[in-house]
């Protein structure tokens, strides 16, 4: 008898315990919980090629360090005025003659570079101007822990400015030091490729203005972007290549000073 | 069913329905449609106002700067790179004109002497030797740097 009541308790929970692990199985691919909406997504992979993937090329060569961009870009995205906010900032490198490296960006370039070494001194000179570079292993977003940042399906990094929580750890993450905590909204602020502009056909601004059109933006997919015919007629790098970022800002003319 | 087990079943039915319903409170409404993010986020990215109108739409009433500009060596270069919007996105550019004065110390930002702007088709001037006491524009027409105004 004492087995039978064993047997028998037993039998009734395993039988709850199925119903139990069934019914909870199943609230879970209800839509409360997207998951259902995941697996959806995942039957349209080649949605993804309908998009555009932005990205940008710098001419170095052709680059004279005006700061328009870097002007331009504060306006077009409200960023504050004092000079240690930039989403783009330009540096100007000095080489002497001695071999020491000079780098310098006062205002991040706004209001013209000036050489502050004698002539002849002076090695070579030349601008790198420099934003976030839309990595596509983007370290900013591996370390967001509340997935405040993340790659548009156009292969911009965007920041989402409601949901950010403003820890920082996506600004020491950049290696590129492209990012800075907006004070105004009080969270993480970046180039956006002005997402609102290129949304709507428009260039960014910092391309816009650029007098010597240094900087060429396009879509990498369209095989007649301008974008892709300059990755095409000159031999172009990235910066930080050994970090494995695959970023998508393109430089020509990039020196080995450069980092 | 034995007390016990009936008691363990319930308490565990309650922490799992928390589990969701707070879930369900806490993450918004379009987190994860795209991806590990709210793809409305998407949207309020986009939602700005340009500032920058671009070329054509300053073309659209100053026919004539245009067209003297694009026959000229300056004839790259966009409206708004000298005048930039003045006030916000919505303001039209007659209530505040984006005038530029033409100083030396503005056209200095592409033309002063520098080592880095050697050979990129940007003259170059000695600002303090070509400096005199009238602005730039008094001189040279901005729109057309080729052609001296008097």
């Amino acid at each position: 008898m004492g087995t039978n009541r064993i047997s028998n308790n037993r039998r009734k929970f395993f039988k709850a315990s199925a119903a139990l692990i069934g019914g909870t199985f199943a609230i879970s691919i209800m839509k409360p919980l997207g998951l259902m909406a995941q697996t959806d997504s995942d039957d349209n992979t080649n949605e993804k090629d309908k998009f555009p993937l932005w990205g940008m090329g710098v001419d170095i060569e052709k680059c004279v360090g005006c700061g328009k961009c870097a002007e331009a870009c504060k306006i077009e995205n409200d960023v504050p005025k004092e000079p240690f906010y930039f989403r783009t900032w330009i540096e100007q490198y000095t080489v002497k003659n001695d071999g020491e490296v000079k780098i310098e960006s006062p205002n991040g370039g706004i209001g013209g570079l000036n050489q502050s070494v004698p002539d002849e001194d002076i090695f070579k000179s030349f601008m790198v101007p420099k934003l976030c570079k839309h990595c596509t292993n983007a370290p900013c977003v591996q370390a967001c822990p509340v997935g405040a940042t993340y790659i548009s399906p156009e292969g911009v990094v965007l920041v989402d400015d409601s949901y950010c929580i403003g820890c920082s750890y996506c600004i020491q993450a950049c290696p590129y030091g492209a990012r800075f905590m907006n004070p105004v909204t009080k969270a993480a602020d970046k180039c956006t490729f002005c997402y609102h502009r290129i949304s709507e056909g428009l260039q960014p601004a910092c391309v816009e203005v650029c007098p010597t059109d240094a900087r060429i933006f396009g879509d990498l997919r369209d095989k007649k972007s301008d974008l892709v015919k300059f990755l095409q007629e000159n031999p172009t790098e990235i910066l930080k290549p050994h970090l494995n970022t695959k970023s998508r800002v393109f430089y020509n003319g990039l020196s080995s000073e450069v980092r | 069913m034995s007390k016990i087990i009936f008691r363990l079943l319930l308490s565990f039915i309650v922490f799992v329905t928390a589990f969701i319903a707070i879930r369900q409170l806490v993450i918004p409404d379009s987190f994860g449609k795209l991806g590990h993010y709210r793809a409305n986020s998407l949207e309020e990215n986009k939602a700005r106002v340009p500032y920058y109108k671009g070329t054509e739409k300053c073309a659209s009433c100053h026919q004539d700067i245009y067209d003297l500009q694009f026959s000229d060596l300056h004839s790259e270069i966009s409206c708004e790179s000298c005048h930039p919007p003045q006030i916000d996105a919505n303001t039209d550019c007659k209530v505040m004109p984006p005038i530029i004065e033409g100083t030396i110390e503005f056209c200095a930002q592409c033309h002063k002497m520098n080592a880095g702007r050697i050979d990129k088709g940007v003259p170059q001037l000695d600002i303090e030797e070509h400096k005199g006491d009238q602005n730039c524009i008094e001189c040279h027409n901005a729109h057309a740097p080729w052609e001296l105004t008097e």
